[in-house]
């Protein structure tokens, strides 16, 4: 049925990202995405599992991602990343510089930046001990 | 990913295809790392055929180039292209790195 929700629920580790990969490409090819929006949308899972490993399970505290996604109409995805680590919001982040030259870049610091960049309503919340991340994701005009 | 490595005059070019992710990144920036080991100063990395780069992978561009630039050389990228590029325009890396529309012109340097 067309906007059912589809979940998956991994170990929270980096060896756990190509399965969730594979798994909202199957979302994808149900929503009909161009190609160039499913990199976009690999892209954000990858930005916001890595910041899932480092900031709410570090020093190798092991703890469940879950993963839903649903396909509201052709040419769209919503999705969800929940997680029950540290409490975690990374649209706290602050802003990176992007004026400053190479030798003053810092290395690392723009996943958020590209989420809030690819992401449409991007929103978080913490709920009965979750970190729950929720975004969409459109080729329609 | 794959990298393959080709040398045009004094210049090494490292062709990167497929992905750049959380888990390749790393073997990206050994590949660098073992050519400034043998004292390359400049790479120039074709990208023609990356479908893939995620912030990890940005971090990878960064550090060798900063690396490469305290050498007195540099990284220069070429053909770009699908979400790489629009990863680099985001970021306005495409404003830190020389970029190229070609491999030849990025061996030039003009």
């Amino acid at each position: 049925m067309p906007g059912t929700p589809q979940s998956l629920t991994l170990t929270a580790k980096p060896e756990s990202l190509g399965p969730v990969t594979e798994f909202i490409r199957k979302g994808a090819r149900e929503a009909n995405l161009p190609e160039l929006h499913v990199r976009q949308l690999e892209l954000l899972i990858e930005e916001i599992l890595v910041n899932i490993w480092r900031y709410a399970y570090p020093a190798g505290a092991s703890g469940t991602v879950m993963v839903t996604y649903s396909v509201p109409r052709p040419g769209e995805m919503d999705l969800e990343v929940g997680d029950h680590g540290m409490e975690f919001d990374p649209l706290t982040a602050a802003p990176p510089d992007l004026t400053l030259d190479l030798s003053r870049r810092p290395v690392g610091g723009l996943g958020v930046h590209l989420l809030r960049s690819f992401a449409r309503s991007l929103n978080y919340r913490r709920q009965q001990g979750w970190n729950r991340l929720s975004f969409g994701i459109s080729a329609n005009p | 990913m794959t990298i393959d490595r080709s040398q045009i005059g004094d210049k090494v070019v490292l062709h990167v295809a497929g992905r750049m992710d959380a888990e390749s990144a790393a073997y990206f920036e050994a590949q660098c790392e073992s050519c400034i080991a043998e004292g390359i100063t400049s790479l120039v990395i074709d990208l023609a055929d990356l479908s893939y780069v995620s912030s990890m992978g940005l971090r990878s561009f960064v550090a060798i180039a900063q690396k490469l630039k305290s050498k007195g050389g540099e990284l220069r990228i070429c053909r770009l292209t699908g979400l790489a590029r629009q990863v680099f325009e985001i970021t306005r890396l495409n404003q830190v790195f020389p970029l190229y529309d070609s491999v030849e012109s990025a061996v030039i340097g003009s």
